[in-house]
């Protein structure tokens, strides 16, 4: 059974000048541990999917299940990864990376230990003391991951998490990322406009059609799973995909 | 250490000590040259005062032992009305961020409270809480709050919405976005309130005792300007520039205490 069902899922946002039409309806699966992309056009409601596994949004219609349970009652099964790291400036990382388990009101000693092993293996324990600003930005994007990681969930959502980075610590990052959630066995979901980034660190790509958007394509990408993402980018079909999904955004760009 | 890194910090330091000289020596100078306009009558010092009559003024005012009574009058008025304004700025002000429509319902209020200069309020205040302490304090107030509020609320609307979704998402509720994100987000915005509060707290309190005119500096300074006693007006001066900055570098110790603690 797959971990996350989508079925119909439809969403309206209401403002005075108007409803818009964000999702309609969207049907996908994601199976555990896969690491699934969502791409599509700038403003297509892309995000509006990860504001509804987030639990920030109801759908408007259909229905979002988690391991066979709706949505709303599958409480902290998934995580959010933010736009930017988001880290709070006035926390150590350490504290940062417990901010999740602190508001769940379930800090035990296990999870302050699981933080401290997961910022050990991922090269921070010299910072766990220190301010977010005192760090890079790679650093910060991994403490930002452990941080999603503590409160073990089922589900990741990577909400363009790499988007605010210049090109080479991005590149690493896909990295770092990808590495960490094999490593981790986790399930994410990103959501990005960056197709080579989405082909590189996915199992399943996901396009999406224009607003309001639903499921256009569905590519199931067959690279050496083994391999980082910046190597993937150079084995020969990953060209093929990228020519494929930007057709399929190209088409509706015009 | 370089030779050019060692000249390039004694070049600060002199420059620092220049500043420092250069300072004192304009108010010395300032204070000499007013000193001696007065001595050989440049200037009529009936009118203009002259230094060393301000400190016969001040040593007046102290033997006759209502240095103090003033001081601490204006100084207890002005520190009570600081915090209280401070505080209950604050307390209005998550209020209005917890619910929406209540700061849309107040929203043309503050505006119009805002640009009502609060001393026009003078003689309302005055008849409804009476010639006394409660009126100065709440003319303080009233200069004080309005600001807080408006300067507090738009802090706490400006934090990051991501942070508020993560929070969110992590399944926080209100109290502990308020607590966790909103308060601690807003620390340096409060700090500069503070900064402002001084200054205003000031200025609502003189104003205070201008119009309730028992005691104080304020009534220091109305009653020397009434009688044509300009010596005590200059002292009155003098004493509020001391005690305004004092209380300034106050709240600068209090901010220097705080960010250590945050930083």
């Amino acid at each position: 059974m797959a971990l996350l069902e989508l079925k119909n899922v439809s969403h309206i946002y209401h403002s005075p000048e108007g409803e818009t039409w964000a999702l309609k309806d969207v049907n996908f699966t994601v199976e555990e541990r896969e690491f699934v992309s969502i791409v599509g056009p700038s403003g297509c409601g892309k995000s509006t999917i990860l504001a509804i596994l987030a639990g920030l949004l109801t759908p408007s219609e259909g229905d979002v299940t988690i391991g066979g349970k709706p949505l709303t009652e599958a409480k902290g099964t998934t995580a959010l990864m933010p736009q930017r790291d988001q880290l709070f400036e006035w926390r150590s990382i350490m504290r940062n990376v417990l901010l999740g388990p602190e508001i769940q009101k379930n800090k035990s000693p296990e999870i302050v230990t699981y933080a401290k092993t997961l910022l050990e293996k991922y090269g921070l324990s010299e910072f766990t003391s220190k301010r977010p600003s005192e760090l890079s930005g790679g650093m910060r994007q991994r403490a930002a991951l452990i941080r999603t990681l503590v409160t073990s969930p089922k589900l990741l959502l990577l909400d363009e998490p790499f988007s605010a980075l210049d090109f080479q610590t991005r590149l690493q990052v896909c990295d770092d990322v990808s590495d960490i959630l094999r490593q981790e066995n986790k399930t994410a979901i990103l959501v990005t406009h960056d197709i080579n980034e989405a082909i590189s660190m996915s199992d399943k790509v996901i396009v999406l059609t224009e607003r309001p958007a639903s499921v256009k394509k569905l590519y199931s990408i067959d690279l050496d799973k083994n391999l980082p993402p910046l190597k993937r980018r150079e084995q020969k079909s990953f060209a093929v995909y990228f020519r494929r999904i930007w057709k399929d955004l190209e088409v509706h760009n015009e | 250490m370089s030779d050019e890194h060692k000249s390039y910090l004694k070049k600060i330091k002199i420059r620092k000590l220049v500043i420092r000289i250069v300072q004192i020596g304009l108010l010395l100078l300032a204070f000499g040259l007013w000193e001696l306009s007065a001595y050989f009558e440049w200037s009529d010092p009936f009118i203009t005062s002259s230094p060393s009559r301000i400190v016969t003024s001040i040593a007046n005012l102290y033997r006759s032992g209502d240095l103090f009574k003033h001081l601490s009058a204006t100084l207890y008025e002005t520190v009570l009305s600081f915090v209280l304004s401070t505080v209950i700025g604050v307390i209005v002000a998550v209020i209005l961020w917890w619910s929406a429509f209540l700061k849309d319902v107040t929203e043309p209020y503050l505006i119009v409270l805002n640009s009502l200069p609060k001393v026009a309020l003078g003689p309302l205040i005055i008849i409804w809480v009476g010639a006394g302490r409660g009126a100065i304090i709440t003319m303080a107030l009233l200069i004080c709050v309005i600001i807080t509020i408006i300067s507090a609320l738009t802090g706490f609307l400006s934090v990051d919405k991501e942070k508020v979704d993560l929070l969110k998402a992590m399944g926080a509720n209100k109290f502990q976005i308020l607590f966790k994100l909103i308060l601690p987000a807003n620390i340096p915005s409060i700090i500069s309130i503070l900064k402002i509060n001084v200054g205003l707290s000031w200025v609502g309190t003189i104003m205070g005792e201008y119009l309730v005119s028992r005691e104080g500096i304020g009534y220091l300074l109305v009653y020397g300007g009434q009688v044509f006693k300009l010596d005590l007006v200059m002292a009155s001066t003098i004493l509020l520039c001391i005690l305004a900055t004092l209380m300034y570098l106050a709240v600068a110790l209090i901010e220097k205490l705080i960010k250590r603690f945050y930083k």
